[in-house]
């Protein structure tokens, strides 16, 4: 009987992952690791006040590592997970109140905000 | 018999020549494939791009300090892209420049894309590459991501209906030639037959390569596609066309020992061509007999046809005139090297020389394109003692 490589096992393991998150995809919003090419287009438009200072371009920039308004070729959530991420996480201390508007593929627009009611 | 050149079985000792690919641990085509995404790599200036950690998948990596993280993914990209190139433990070298990748893309959400994964992951595969096994894993993973485009695609109402497309196309690219065709055909329509077309041709695809009979389909099939998105968005998706075309060798059939080309010893102007070819045939894949010495006999080609054209005997297989030329400069990986290196350095999206390029090359190298080939091919074989500026030249 032949046995299976470490290189093969690591190989195979890699296309495994991949093949659950095409399965795990169908469960969720968000598109990891599952080939969502090009599957959806997100144009969002962003609002932050810290303190009740808007921020500026730049500092929308540096904060998220995403422009202030933007073209996304994937899903809102892709944007919301960063947006909600850092606001969890590095930012938690600032209190920023945060409103993302945003349109899939043309469609009537959306808003989402943070903290969330 | 002709000794064998690039089986990894028969290591020669690798040389420091960039342009050569036999006699590493990677058969030929492999190698080609790692280099060239290396070369693009290095030209579209992505180590630049290669982040800290900023919400990682893995939580963890926020340990890291950013700036440690960035420039040991920075070195180890550029030593390893590098070490590729000069044929220095190649295997290791596109494993560690594919893992430089993915864990600039477990490491940050703002790096994340699907064309640096895919990317990332054909480098670590080809560094997992076995010889006794093939290329399967590089295979396997072209058929994951088809299904899943496929897949994601088609469970997605607003692909059925043509919504996503026609969003695309008229509000975001503002596609000349689309908005042209809508001016025929009712717009809903054409974009549902783009959204469909894409659909049939992703799923399609992953069902091509796991037939290897069918290999030959889909290669053509995948380069159309991703060529036409080109052509349609003026965009190489950052890495995307790059490391999806050149993974299409995979599929090949590379030669493991050097072939025979059959050619007129006679002719001046087939000996200088002949001389030329093998100026850029570094792995010296080609072995080239006069018609005279009978090297064609074996496989049946006699004097009198090989004092028409020119044969290239790959096995059982034969190609001859037109075809046989375009048979050594497939087989010649600066071929490769150099149209990579071309159009990934038009850096910028909507770089018409990029585009010039690969239309012309499409053109040529297709099947719609051969009759035209041997047509040219016959004029200048008829002419060929004229073109030759040796008197000595027999004439039939």
């Amino acid at each position: 009987m032949r046995t299976m490589s470490v290189r093969s096992g690591v190989g195979l393991a890699l296309l495994l992952f991949q093949v659950a998150m095409i399965v795990h995809a169908r469960f969720v919003p968000s598109r990891y690791f599952c080939w969502a090419l090009y599957d959806v287009q997100t144009e969002y438009s962003l609002r932050v006040e810290i303190n009740r200072r808007e921020l500026s371009a730049q500092e929308i920039l540096a904060r998220y590592h995403r422009p202030q308004h933007g073209n996304d070729n994937r899903s809102p959530q892709h944007v919301i997970d960063i947006l909600q991420g850092y606001e969890e996480t590095y930012g938690k201390n600032d209190h920023a109140a945060v409103e993302m508007r945003y349109r899939v593929n043309g469609k009537q627009e959306q808003i989402w905000r943070w903290p969330q009611q | 018999m002709a000794a064998a050149i690039s089986h990894p079985e028969n290591l020669a000792k690798p040389s420091w020549n960039p342009l050569r690919c036999a006699g590493t641990a990677l058969p030929a085509n492999l190698l080609v494939m790692a280099k060239t995404i290396a070369i693009a790599l290095l030209l579209t200036n992505h180590v630049k791009l290669l982040p800290r950690p900023f919400l990682p998948f893995l939580p963890w990596l926020d340990r890291i300090p950013g700036i440690v993280f960035q420039d040991t993914l920075r070195v180890a990209f550029l030593v390893s892209a590098v070490a590729l190139l000069f044929n220095r433990s190649v295997r290791l070298s596109s494993f560690l420049l594919g893992m430089t990748m993915l864990a600039g893309v477990v490491a940050s959400k703002a790096y994340y894309g699907n064309n640096k994964t895919f990317t990332g992951l054909i480098l670590v595969l080809t560094g997992l590459y076995e010889p006794k096994r093939g290329p399967w894993l590089l295979r396997l993973q072209l058929v994951v991501v088809y299904f899943g485009a496929g897949l994601n695609k088609v469970l997605d109402p607003d692909w059925r209906t043509g919504v996503f497309f026609s969003n695309w196309a008229v509000n975001r690219l503002h596609q000349a030639a689309y908005l042209y065709l809508a001016s025929f055909v009712p717009s809903v329509l054409l974009a549902q037959i783009m959204s469909w077309f894409t659909i049939v041709t992703e799923l399609s695809l992953s069902g091509i390569f796991l037939v290897r009979r069918l290999f030959p389909l889909g290669i053509w099939l995948s380069i159309l596609l991703h060529s036409g998105m080109v052509f349609f968005t003026g965009s190489t998706f950052t890495m995307f066309f790059y490391a999806m075309t050149a993974s299409m060798l995979v599929f090949i059939s590379w030669p493991e020992s050097p072939l025979t080309v059959i050619y007129d010893g006679d002719c001046g102007f087939c000996t200088r061509t002949k001389q030329w070819f093998e100026r850029f045939d570094l792995d010296g894949l080609f072995h080239w007999r006069t018609y005279a010495s009978e090297a064609g006999i074996a496989s049946g080609i006699f004097a009198h046809d090989a004092a028409q054209r020119v044969y290239l005997i790959d096995g059982a297989r034969i190609y001859a005139g037109f075809r046989a030329f375009r048979m050594l400069v497939l087989y010649n990986p600066i071929s490769y090297l150099l149209v990579y290196a071309l159009v990934a350095s038009e850096g910028r999206d909507g770089s018409k020389l990029r585009e010039v390029t690969i239309g012309l090359l499409l053109l040529v190298f297709s099947p719609l394109f051969t009759p035209i080939g041997e047509a040219m091919y016959r004029w200048i074989a008829r002419n060929r003692y004229r073109l030759s500026a040796q008197p000595t030249c027999r004439v039939d």
